[in-house]
């Protein structure tokens, strides 16, 4: 085969790329397993076995290399981020069938890796959400509030039988030392304002001190700089999780100036549930991301303020999952009509055409 | 590398994109410029320039003396050549070429009798003298065509007068590896120099700006005390060493700030940009009276024996130049530099003008044959194109033969530089369908216009036949009308008489007509075939 120029080429490879990912997850990681257990350990490995299983079966039946295929990363990444994300108790079962369906059907069906349009991780996460509502948002309390320690056997049992070892439903677990049920911060907000409370009262409650709520705060910064990391190692295109955080801060900030009883601070929205993790994580995916520097504004743009919007108006205490999957779809608009000038044209083409 | 320290005298400009490859520079740029062994016999190929071929003007079995006049241009778009060294032709006929795809093409074979003795020259020691026109002229016959590695005729490039204010030379030599300039700055500054100032001369005085990366530091030293010692004046610019650089758009760009507008030249701006090796070999046709005869190339990579530069006489096959630089073994041969350059297919073909460097390489030295897997979309490739392109667009289109998109995404603006390639993770060949595409379009284009002709062609045959019809119906109605008459003449007397008449007349009519029908369309067939146009 005679090769054609450039002969030289620059160490680089898409193993690599997705071995980073995982690497800058560390820390948020770390952060979830202080405050909310080993759960999101347990889910991480159900979800990558599930990923690397089905992904070599559909290779299998679609006729493709199988092991230079798995060994590109993308599977496991896809299963590593479906694990981040899940609560930490979710019953096994849900985790497999959301991994397997992200890898069938937002994968593999559109071509396998490179071609999906929509974020697999996130399609798995919103089947589970609108299909299990109660068990995707029964989060337990961070550990500092937790009205006992979960054990490591306690949370395997949670997991594969639904019953902590000594029998006790998984609502047991969900009890702060003052007996109520917890919830995220983001759901109790929602909760509270709908019975009429005002934010500054909803913050008293002593889940919600620093940032975003205890354990919430730090597993978003852990994630933020991890996510920085990616920055810097040129990994992800800075461009979207500006854009993300840029979007959520504008929104958020017009509603709270408008009313601030009402509506939360804009600090609150980049600390809280899932913003750093999808910021840095999610919405940078290249596959589903748009690919020209305007295009990734706009992409990230969209994804913060829809967050917003569908977290203050809308019926689910978290959007993040949601609004990358509609910007998902904008993705094609987007790269057609934000391409750049090119050398020695006056206009850029895909505007000046149509 | 070392970089100078040197500020560059001019503002410099950027140009997105860019990317920075591993230089390998020093491997070959440490000694003075050498010369290797003569070879026994040179391999000249016809088509060694931008262009067509040139036509042979010896014949086999010739005497020629070096420098002389061996094939002349075509007279619209090639250059002359001439005999490297002195000996016999000995054939001229196909050969292994130096060529991407390893073709052969016309060369004339010339046997060195190793005297390397002269053609009479006729040098001008003050070019002053010389009018525009006879320096052209002499520049023509040189033979000189760009050095940088397009081997375009530089006569034509130097044609337009208007409005031409500024010189550019280009000594950015961007491409790893390659260190034929930064050596002949070094080792021919005052050469260099004076070539420019006869370039300079053709458009009466222009500012001449040198054009040069940071990773040359001594040809930078080089300069300033050959312009100090010829009182010259120029500007030297020095620029951040980043692939392409030394790209004809992206100097510009770094030095001026402005684009060439698409579907215009550097001349539109005002500048006329040459490679210091073209300055080099001016001055060597003007000053000297020497046509290009050979050119310093850049023997190297990690299997070349002896690395360096060379002047090598054109023609000298590549064979010759693995065994005097003891090269034993090499994996993979590249003609010019790993980014542009291409794998050199036989050993046989011979170095033509166009021929800067010569990698010898090892083993793991350039990239290894790999599979690509698929692209990701990460944008990398954007963020390495120094035109501002979507690489990663045009590689969707051109992989799905959809050429009309990769025209939408300006394929054309590509230069081909591989910055792309070389960053892609997915190690995806993008250049590779670049070239796809646009031999496809370029294909295309030259199909319609072959079938618009065909086109045409058969809407006159169409046209032809309706007309011969009509004209066949208007003589069956004019019979009709004459036999009419001819029976209202015979005031019917004898009804069966008319009757009779009118059918022999019927016949005869159709007789005539069939006639002069066929007559007719044979005759606007032989005209179709004189018409019909060379496709």
């Amino acid at each position: 085969m005679i090769l054609s120029s450039p002969f030289a080429k620059k160490p680089n490879s898409v193993t690599a790329v997705m071995l980073w990912v995982i690497a800058a997850s560390l820390p948020g990681l770390a952060a979830l397993i202080y405050f909310f257990g080993i759960g999101v350990l347990i889910n991480i490995s159900i979800a990558s076995i599930t990923a690397l299983a089905t992904e070599a079966l559909i290779l299998r039946i679609r006729k493709r290399p199988i092991s230079a295929t798995l060994m590109d990363g993308s599977a496991l990444l896809t299963a590593w981020l479906i694990g981040l994300a899940l609560p930490p108790l979710l019953p096994w079962w849900m985790t497999i069938l959301g991994t397997s369906f992200a890898i069938v059907f937002a994968k593999q069906v559109y071509g396998g890796l490179g071609n999906n349009l929509f974020n697999p991780a996130m399609v798995a996460y919103v089947l589970l959400l609108i299909s299990f509502p109660v068990e995707m948002t029964a989060w337990i309390p961070p550990a500092e509030l937790a009205g006992q320690t979960l054990s490591f056997a306690d949370t395997f049992s949670y997991i594969f039988t639904g019953t902590s070892s000594q029998g006790y439903d998984i609502n047991s677990i969900r009890q702060g030392v003052d007996g109520f049920t917890m919830a995220t911060p983001l759901d109790h907000v929602k909760t509270e304002l709908s019975q009429g409370y005002r934010t500054q009262e909803i913050k008293a409650h002593e889940m919600m001190t620093g940032l975003s709520g205890i354990g919430w705060q730090w597993v978003n910064l852990g994630f933020l700089f991890g996510g920085v990391i990616l920055l810097f190692r040129k990994v992800a295109a800075w461009q979207i999780p500006a854009g993300v955080l840029l979007g959520i801060l504008g929104m958020s900030l017009i509603l709270n100036v408008l009313n601030p009883d009402a509506y939360l601070s804009p600090t609150f929205h980049w600390f809280a549930g899932a913003t750093m993790m999808g910021a840095f994580f999610i919405a940078t995916d290249p596959v589903t991301a748009s690919t020209t520097k305007k295009g990734r504004w706009l992409f990230g743009l969209g994804i913060g303020i829809i967050t917003v919007l569908i977290r203050t108006f809308g019926g689910y205490p978290d959007a993040i999952a949601f609004a990358v999957l509609l910007m998902n779809m904008t993705v094609p608009m987007l790269d057609y009509y934000t391409q750049p000038r090119t050398y020695g044209h006056a206009k850029t083409k895909g505007v000046s055409n149509e | 590398m070392e970089r100078s320290s040197y500020p560059s005298e001019i503002p410099i400009f950027e140009f997105p994109g860019g990317i920075h490859p591993k230089e390998n520079k020093q491997l070959s740029n440490q000694s003075p410029i050498a010369k290797l062994p003569l070879a026994k016999e040179l391999v000249i190929n016809l088509k060694g320039q931008a262009g067509n071929r040139s036509i042979p003007c010896v014949e086999i079995g010739e005497q020629v003396l070096k420098g002389q006049l061996i094939a002349k241009s075509d007279g619209i778009f090639s250059s002359y050549q001439h005999a490297p060294t002195s000996g016999k032709i000995i054939a001229i006929e196909k050969r292994p070429i130096a060529h991407t795809s390893g073709l052969e093409d016309f060369c004339i074979v010339l046997s060195a009798d190793g005297e390397e003795q002269w053609v009479e020259l006729s040098p001008a020691k003050d070019f002053t003298t010389l009018s525009r026109k006879q320096i052209l002229a002499r520049i023509f016959e040189s033979g000189i065509v760009g050095l940088g590695g397009a081997s375009f005729p530089s006569h034509i490039k130097l044609q337009r007068e208007d409005g031409i204010d500024t010189l550019i030379i280009n000594a950015a030599e961007c491409e790893p590896y390659i260190s034929c300039d930064d050596r002949l700055l070094q080792d021919n500054t005052d050469e260099i120099l004076k070539g420019a100032q006869i370039i300079s001369h053709l458009y009466k005085d222009l500012k001449i700006i040198v054009g040069i990366e940071d990773n040359k530091p001594n040809a930078i030293e080089a300069l300033k005390a050959a312009r100090t010692k010829l009182e010259m004046t120029f500007d030297i610019a020095v620029v951040a060493t980043k692939y392409p650089s030394g790209g004809e758009k992206q100097l510009i760009q770094l030095i001026t700030g402005k684009e060439v507008t698409h579907g215009k030249l550097p001349a539109d701006l005002g500048l006329v940009m040459h490679n210091v090796a073209t300055c080099f070999a001016i001055y060597e046709a003007i000053i000297q009276g020497k046509p290009i005869t050979d050119r310093v190339v850049t023997l190297t990579g990690k299997a070349c024996g002896k690395p360096g530069n060379y002047r090598v006489p054109i023609g000298t096959p590549i064979k010759h130049l693995l065994q005097s630089t003891d090269t034993a073994k090499s994996q993979k041969l590249i003609m010019g530099g790993p980014m542009m350059g291409f794998e050199i297919q036989s050993i046989d073909a011979g170095i033509v003008k166009a021929t800067n460097c010569i990698i010898m390489a090892d083993n793991n030295e350039l990239k290894p044959e790999q599979s690509s897997l698929p692209c990701i979309r990460c944008g990398e490739c954007m963020n390495a194109c120094p035109a501002s392109l979507l690489p990663q667009q045009l590689y969707w289109h051109a992989k799905a033969d959809e050429f009309d998109k990769t025209e939408e995404y300006n394929l054309f603006d590509c230069i081909e530089c591989g910055a792309c390639a070389y960053v892609c993770p997915s190690d995806i060949p993008l250049v590779q369908y670049y070239r796809y595409a646009k031999s496809n379009i370029r294909n295309n284009r030259v199909e319609k216009i072959k079938a618009d002709n065909a086109r045409e062609r058969h809407e006159a045959r169409l046209e032809r036949i309706e007309r011969v019809k009509l004209e066949k119906a208007e003589k069956h109605r004019k019979a009709a009308e004459a036999r009419r008459k001819a029976a209202e003449a015979s005031g019917q007397a004898d009804a069966k008489k008319a009757a009779v008449a009118a059918a022999l007349a019927r016949v005869q009519a159709k007789k005539e007509a069939n006639q002069k029908s066929d007559h007719e369309a044979s005759n606007s067939q032989q005209a179709d075939k004189t018409k019909e146009p060379k496709a």
